[in-house]
Parts: C-alpha cells; structure tokens; sequence
C-alpha cells in the first residue's frame, strides 16, 4: 500500500472525526444555550457583585412577568409571538442564574413573589405600547449588565457580559422592523438602572 | 298594710331588676397584654385601645418573654423572634399578619443633603440604625448589602434600641438619616423625608403573632389574633401603611 493509497483511505475517516467534531461543538453549544450561563462559585463575590445579582433577579423576574402579560394581551403580531415566548423562558434562567449566583454567596435570593410589578394603564393594549414598554424594560436591563460586565469582580464578569448579550438579542427580536434605528446601548450605573425600572417594580 | 304590701312588692321588683340588669351587662374581660414590636404602635393602638401594650424592640420583647414576663400575645417585626420562642415551646405555632417595607428618612431641612441612598456613599452623613440584633437593625444591613452599600456602616453614629428611636433621632435633626420601617415614616411625616429605598433591594419583611404559652387567657388571646388576621384587623394595618399578608410566607 502506498502512502497515496493510505492518505487516500485515511481522509474520509479524517471528514468524519471533523464533522463528529463540528456536532460536538454545536451539540455543547446548544447544551448550554439550554443549561443557561451557570453563575461562577460565588465564593469571594463583592459588595458590588452582590448589587448586580440583585437588580438583575428582580429585572428578570419583571421581564418574565412582562412577557407572560404580552403573551396574554396578544397585541403584538403572530410572527413575534415566539420571540415573547423564548424571552420568557430566557428569563426565567437568567433569573435562576443569578438566584444560584446569590444563594451562592450565602445571600436569600428574593422569589418573584417578593415584587409587585406595576405596569402602567394601557400597557398591553395596543401593539406599540406593548413594544415601547418592553424595550424601556430591556434597554434599561442591558444598560445594567454592560456596566455589571466592566464594574462586577472578574470572576463575574463574563456572566454579566452573557446575560447582557442575551438581552440584546431580545431587543432586536422586540424592535420593530422598520423605523427608527435602535439607539447604540449605554452602559448604566445601577443607580441610573434603577430609577428607569423603577415605576415598573413598585 | 296593703301599702306596706305594695311597697314590699315594689322593692322586690327593684331588686330583680338590679340583679337581671346587672346580669345583663356584658362580662367585662380582663385587658390581655400584648407585646409588639415597636412599629405596630399606631397600629395596634388604633385597631384596640383597649388591651395593655408594650411596645419595643422585638428581640428585647423575645427575651422578657424567656424570661418568663407575664403576656397573652406576641407579635414580632421578624420571624426569627418567633420562631425561636415557638421552639422553645414559649409561644403556639406563630403566623405571619402583615408585611412591611423599609425606607430611608432624612430630616424635613436636610442638611446633608440626601435625595438617594447612593448619596450616603459619597457626602458625610452622620447615620443612625438600629442594632443589628434588632429586626429592623438586621433588615438594614439586608438593603446595605442587597445595594453594595456596606461601605456606608463606617458613618454610623449611633445604634438604636429599637425603630422609633431611630425615627426620633432623626425628627428631630439629631442625625442626617436613618433606616425606618415605611409606616414609622408615616408617623413622623411632617418632620421627615422619605428617600425610597428600591423594590430590588428590600429584604423580606415579615411581621409573625403567637399566643404565649403561659398565657392564662388563651382563648381572648386567640380570639384577638383572629381579629387581627381578620377584616378589621388588616384595614387597621393597611390604613398605617402595612402591606398586605403576603403570598409567599416562607
């Protein structure tokens, strides 16, 4: 056998362990969209780490809230229907993630029903209302997280960073088509993050 | 002689009549003593002037009770009062009547010119608390931590024994600000300006009532929570601007 031959007779086994490879990765990385981002052993967490979780468990809880109602108001057009429901359900793992983030670190992470979420009258009765609140709700969370991911301790950074992708992702799905360009995303302090959702949170 | 008849008679029929009124009268039950947390003053004073009260911290009130003061009913700013008492056998199985929420308070002239709690990291503020042992003492560290503020317990002045103490100091300009109960704001607000702590950072507050076990009047005692857990108790409570019993009790 020459070496031609064995090259030859080698390479569709090399294909195969490169697509076996290619599955790998893309069945892990479907593994973890669906795990969710797990939050780091909290072990060290900081003062300001602490603040981040906390905001952003009650921000998810008011996001899964908000989208359960747009689901219920049903004003938003069928072909954004599933966006809502991923959203929903992506919020509900933010939420346990920064849940584990927190309990991790020897806090009491608060339960949705600590909150009662206050949406203005008229918030699900129109297309546009429904859409404008949402991306008030979700601009203000991604502005927090963009600064959880410079301000929070390096072991949470990229967790911040994830969750704040994640966010935007549910911005563009929320966005409408056509119109204005969705504004580049500002980093917020969470003072500043605070005070946009504080009408919403009670 | 018929006179003296009638007169008999007539005496006679004044006599039941004392009796049967008297009889009639409702049978006056002795006052129960009741031992609260200081932030259900206005409260408890509104819904029943009638019963005796001592007013307090609640942990100090969990320790009278340990040691053995003579009380009906104990009602707690914190579970964890309770609680203990409960396994300790002093008190019945306690439950939870009624929520509230904790608030930043600055005097009405402001001198350290607070309009957020972030304000008390950045300007020197001479802040009073509670101490930590007492409920709403514990539930300000809870917000500290909750808002990355513990760098904050380095300008405390002062630690209170209990939430109205804290209130006062603060009426009367004797600190820049102080961390109250919501309903111990309302109190004072003529006095006082309320700097809202957010929904995100609020710790869990939960206020819990037991019968004690020594009580020689349990079943008024039970009956006085019933009306506390009742309609008439809960307007009581939401009129001081307590929240609702909550869902989630835990």
């Amino acid at each position: 056998m020459t070496v031609r031959d064995e090259t030859e007779r080698a390479a569709p086994a090399r294909e195969r362990r490169r697509i076996d490879r290619r599955r790998f990765l893309i069945a892990s990385a479907g593994g973890l969209a669906v795990a969710g981002v797990h939050a780091p052993a909290a072990s060290a967490a900081t003062d300001d780490d602490l603040a981040y979780g906390n905001f952003g468990l009650a921000a998810e809880f008011l996001a899964s809230d908000y989208y359960a109602r747009a689901l219920q108001g049903a004003k938003l057009d069928a072909a954004v229907r599933p966006a809502l429901r991923r959203g929903r359900a992506v919020a509900g793992l933010h939420a346990r993630t920064f849940s584990e983030m927190l309990a991790g670190a020897g806090d009491a992470p608060a339960a949705s029903e600590d909150f009662t979420f206050e949406w203005p009258s008229g918030t699900f009765a129109t297309a546009a209302r429904t859409r404008s609140t949402g991306l008030v709700m979700l601009r203000a969370m991604l502005g927090a997280y963009q600064g959880a991911s410079v301000g929070a301790s390096a072991q949470y950074r990229t967790l911040f960073a994830s969750v704040a992708a994640s966010t935007a992702q549910q911005i563009g799905s929320l966005a409408p088509t056509a119109g204005a360009i969705e504004p580049f995303p500002v980093a917020l302090d969470l003072e500043a993050a605070s005070a946009a959702l504080e009408s919403f949170l009670g | 002689m018929r006179n003296r008849l009638v007169l008999l008679f007539l005496a006679v029929l004044a006599g039941v009549a004392v009796v049967a009124g008297a009889s009639a009268r409702p049978t006056a039950t002795p006052p129960l003593t009741i031992y609260a947390g200081a932030s259900l003053t206005e409260a408890f004073k509104t819904l029943d002037p009638a019963q005796n009260y001592s007013f307090g911290g609640s942990n100090a009130l969990e320790t009278q009770i340990r040691n053995g003061a003579p009380v009906d009913v104990f009602a707690s700013a914190a579970p964890l009062n309770t609680q203990r008492l409960f396994s300790a056998g002093l008190v019945e199985k306690p439950v939870t009547f009624t929520a509230n929420r904790l608030a930043l308070i600055v005097p009405k002239s402001n001198p350290a010119g607070i309009q957020s709690v972030y304000d008390l990291r950045s300007k020197p503020v001479k802040l009073v608390v509670a101490a930590p042992a007492v409920p709403v003492g514990g539930y300000t560290l809870t917000v500290l931590r909750k808002m990355g503020l513990s760098s904050v317990l380095g300008k405390i002045v002062s630690r209170e024994s209990d939430v109205k103490a804290v209130t006062g100091k603060v009426a009367l300009g004797q600190a820049d600000a102080g961390f109250v109960y919501v309903t111990d704001a309302r109190a004072v607000s003529d006095q006082v300006t309320v700097v809202r702590i957010p929904a995100w950072a609020q710790p869990r507050v939960r206020y819990e009532v037991a019968v004690v076990t020594r009580s020689t009047n349990k079943v008024a005692a039970r009956a006085w929570i019933k009306v506390l857990l009742g309609t008439k108790g809960q307007t009581a409570l939401r009129n001081a601007g307590f929240l609702p019993i909550p869902k989630s009790t835990s």
